[in-house]
């Protein structure tokens, strides 16, 4: 259905196609449907929130049951309805953190948003929680509930400031960028001792992940060079987690470290450690849980079938597109997955474009948290999908990039790359203002 | 509430957007959809910035009303209080046909609107020794404050509480609450009109799509997708959330704005609030009307345009018609009838306006 449109949009780029290398600049046009037959047009603040067109009527109404998991906001119990929140939490119900299905606000605390960030915290030595995982911190756990229901106590409290600094490209252009210094203080005054390992973190967007979760195991680790026994610079690791339903160590592919095999277990982890919700992965000491398999996959049938949004039509995206290839962008953030079968129609065998390839990659000091997950480092990070990303501020004004939502513009995200991606930044710091106008503009509008 | 997004709708959106693409396709034609700055530009003036300032001075006057039933609670202070809640509530539903921007970002939605409110902290709250001040409330999390934790005191479970049901501790926390509620209103207006905490404001934001540099609204094509689709959103959030999840699990605890059997005249509101939003009015009768979307697509087809304004007004009567209070009409079989009649005629609407409206916008 969407193909005369990307042949008018082929045919009017060609008109004013260059000749670079063999091929024209609508070559390197961003394709017109990044979610396969998933894909919407819509380039509004509720981009992100859309099910995807082709569901089939069931499973469409699965996704709109699943809408209102989604949604629900969670109260102290005894409550007529959505009873079980905390005692302690970071937030009331997932759509409070992933804002109209995308990133959340760089916002901790007191306040209305309450906690949008929040951090994960483990010891450097001692008995993991999970096999391969990180070692809990007594009284805290893997990751701090600053926020509690009425009698109980957070476990600590968070702030977050910001430090700046500046760099300068190439012509002498500088930018003021930004990063977190946490202050965390426990419930006694004292602060978090400093042995303890920590990293502030944001809610990514939710849309597209089914297909992610429906690419083969194997093509992800096709990608992976470990040992960058090729030369380019890249390593490419996949993670590797314990899945606490499987009972076994396996590839990871969600969460900003890739520390979580799949949608059913990223979500009753987040309802589990972010409201304090029990389900039947996570129950209660007792065995108890505040909600049922029903409720919890429903929660996750609304994140697999959620829409991709095309990107924008524009002339600049597609010369900004060449420059992404061309500064090694393209390396880590893979334009092109396939999709194998899924237990949904929808999500099977489509042909997607997220810019990711689901790995784990050194990305320098600078963005280092020095908090090992499974197997990714300190330094490591898995690459984030790109699609959607010029929306962002569309859908969240103020909101902002990369894993602790420092960065807050596209601009700075990139100036923050290093590690395996310096190269790439590089090239970008050293280019003309035209070309990283260029660049900007096709990541804005995908 | 949160927005909701919910729309079997949605896919007969999305095919409909496709067909659009074979249709303009293979011509290689000039883009003939949304380019009219003047109604992006009235959207703002005329209908969205004066709605929060309509509910920044209601919410005062809410706050102020409360101060008088707290003062001295009888039959009249509390009606006045309940008279005035009501007129807080009405700009805000009808602002639900735009909830973009601000009001997400800073949090001034659940500040205001969270459902379902925290009965057992509330109540354990109430029966503390906490000072109730203004700073104490505001410290308290979002389903302890808002439109639905006040409208439960002041309304009482069943619409039946009387002046001398308050104790003296509900009418402080009444008092702090309102006070908070006017705080965040006033914000939200502001958010739009003025630089807060050193950000552009959102008004110059939505102004200005299409001009360099504006990475939220890049075309007026976006702005003029936003304009439509938040008056699809909040269409469908009536009748496919607010009226169906509680009607279709015959469940009285989903129904919105319960206390007050108040839900019809929010169901109204959200529906005029797309009608303002479509024909570019204020939110009084006396605001001057503005370039609208309406005007935009009767250049073009005056048949539809008005086909759209005629199938918003029956949607509004539609809801008008089910019997008050829609906690009670949800499990009457004598009003299903016309609850499903009102679920169709917003699904009309919507559906014209996803099949014919947003074709002539993103042409």
């Amino acid at each position: 259905m969407r193909s005369p449109r990307n042949l008018a949009l082929f045919a009017a780029l060609s008109l004013a196609a260059c000749e670079t290398t063999g091929e024209t600049r609508a070559d390197f046009a961003p394709s017109s449907t990044p979610g396969g037959d998933t894909t919407i047009d819509d380039r509004t603040s509720q981009a992100f929130m859309q099910p995807a067109p082709n569901l089939d009527p069931q499973t469409l109404e699965a996704h709109l049951d699943g809408d209102l998991a989604f949604e629900a906001e969670f109260v102290t119990r005894p409550a007529d309805i959505n009873p079980g929140l905390g005692p302690t939490y970071n937030n009331v119900g997932c759509v409070r953190c992933h804002v109209r299905d995308g990133r959340g606000m760089p916002a901790v605390g007191p306040g209305p948003l309450r906690s949008h960030l929040l951090v994960r915290v483990s010891q450097p030595e001692g008995e993991p929680a999970a096999p391969g995982g990180s070692v809990p911190v007594p009284g805290l756990g893997l990751q701090i509930q600053d926020q509690s229901i009425r009698g109980a106590v957070p476990e600590a409290a968070v702030a977050v400031t910001w430090r700046t600094e500046t760099v300068a490209y190439e012509d002498g252009t500088r930018v003021e960028l930004q990063a977190p210094e946490l202050k965390i203080t426990l419930p006694d005054g004292r602060p978090l001792a400093p042995e303890v390992l920590t990293s502030l973190r944001q809610p990514p967007p939710v849309f597209g992940l089914g297909l992610l979760e429906a690419v083969p195991e194997s093509d992800v680790r096709a990608l992976a060079d470990p040992e960058d026994a090729d030369g380019d610079g890249l390593s490419g690791r996949p993670n590797e987690v314990w899945d606490p339903e499987v009972g076994a160590t396996v590839l990871g592919r969600f969460g900003h470290k890739a520390n979580t095999s799949n949608l059913r277990v990223q979500a009753a982890a987040a309802y589990f450690n972010d409201m304090g919700i029990s389900s039947p992965v996570f129950p209660d000491p007792d065995g108890a849980t505040d909600i049922d398999d029903e409720t919890l996959d429903g929660a996750v049938v609304y994140t697999r079938t959620l829409a991709v949004p095309a990107p924008a039509e524009s002339a600049a995206a597609s010369a900004g597109a060449e420059r992404f290839r061309a500064f090694g962008c393209a390396g880590c953030h893979v334009e092109t997955l396939v999709t194998g079968p899924s237990e949904i129609p929808a999500l099977a065998d489509q042909v997607i474009h997220p810019y990711t390839d689901l790995l784990l990659h050194d990305l320098g000091e600078g963005l280092a948290d020095g908090r090992p997950d499974f197997l990714a480092t300190g330094r490591e990070w898995r690459t984030p999908p790109l699609w959607g990303i010029g929306l962002t501020h569309t859908v969240l004004p103020y909101s902002g990039f990369l894993h602790d939502a420092r960065a807050r513009t596209l601009e700075e995200a990139i100036l923050w790359h290093g590690g395996e991606a310096e190269a790439a930044r590089e090239a970008f710091r050293k280019a003309t203002a035209d070309e990283r106008k260029s660049l900007l503009a096709f990541l804005q509008a995908l | 509430m949160q927005t909701h997004r919910l729309s079997p709708g949605r896919a007969l959106f999305a095919l409909s957007l496709g067909t659009l693409a074979c249709d303009t396709g293979g011509g290689g034609e000039t883009s003939t959809g949304f380019d009219d700055q003047a109604v992006v530009v009235d959207y703002v003036d005329h209908v969205i910035v004066p709605t929060y300032t309509l509910l920044a001075t209601r919410a005062e006057g809410l706050s102020a009303a409360v101060e008088a039933l707290a003062a001295g609670p009888d039959a009249d202070t509390l009606a006045a209080a309940r008279q005035a809640w009501i007129d807080t509530r009405s700009p805000w539903e009808q602002s639900e046909a735009f909830l973009f921007g601000p009001v997400d970002s800073n949090g001034y939605d659940p500040a205001l609107d969270t459902w379902p409110l925290n009965e057992a902290d509330l109540n354990a709250v109430l029966a503390g020794t906490d000072a109730l001040t203004v700073d104490f409330v505001e410290s308290l999390p979002e389903s302890q404050k808002g439109f639905h934790t006040v409208e439960y005191l002041i309304f009482g479970v069943d619409n039946a509480k009387t002046p001398d049901a308050f104790t003296a501790r509900e009418l402080q926390y009444l008092d702090a609450a309102t006070a908070e509620m006017a705080r965040i209103a006033g914000l939200l207006a502001k958010s739009w009109t003025t630089s807060l905490d050193g950000r552009r404001p959102y008004a110059e934001v939505f102004r200005t799509a299409g001009e360099p540099g504006n990475t939220a609204y890049p075309s007026l094509g976006a702005a003029g997708q936003e304009i439509v689709q938040g008056m699809i959103g909040i269409l469908d959030e009536v009748a496919n959330g607010k009226i169906a999840e509680p009607y279709d699990n015959h469940d009285p605890r989903l129904v919105e704005s319960q206390f007050s059997f108040n839900s019809q005249v929010d169901f109204q509101d959200n529906v005029r609030g797309v009608r303002r939003a479509w024909l570019g009015l204020g939110p009084e009768e006396s605001s001057p009307a503005g370039a609208s979307l309406s005007a935009f697509v009767a250049r073009r087809d005056p048949a539809l345009a008005a086909r759209v304004t005629a199938e918003l007004d029956a949607g509004v009567a539609a809801i008008a018609a089910i019997p008050v209070p829609f906690r009670d009409a949800i499990t009457d079989d004598a009003a299903s009838g016309r609850i499903e009649a009102a679920q169709a005629a917003l699904r009309k609407a919507q559906t014209t306006i996803e099949s014919e409206v947003v074709p002539l916008v993103l042409e």
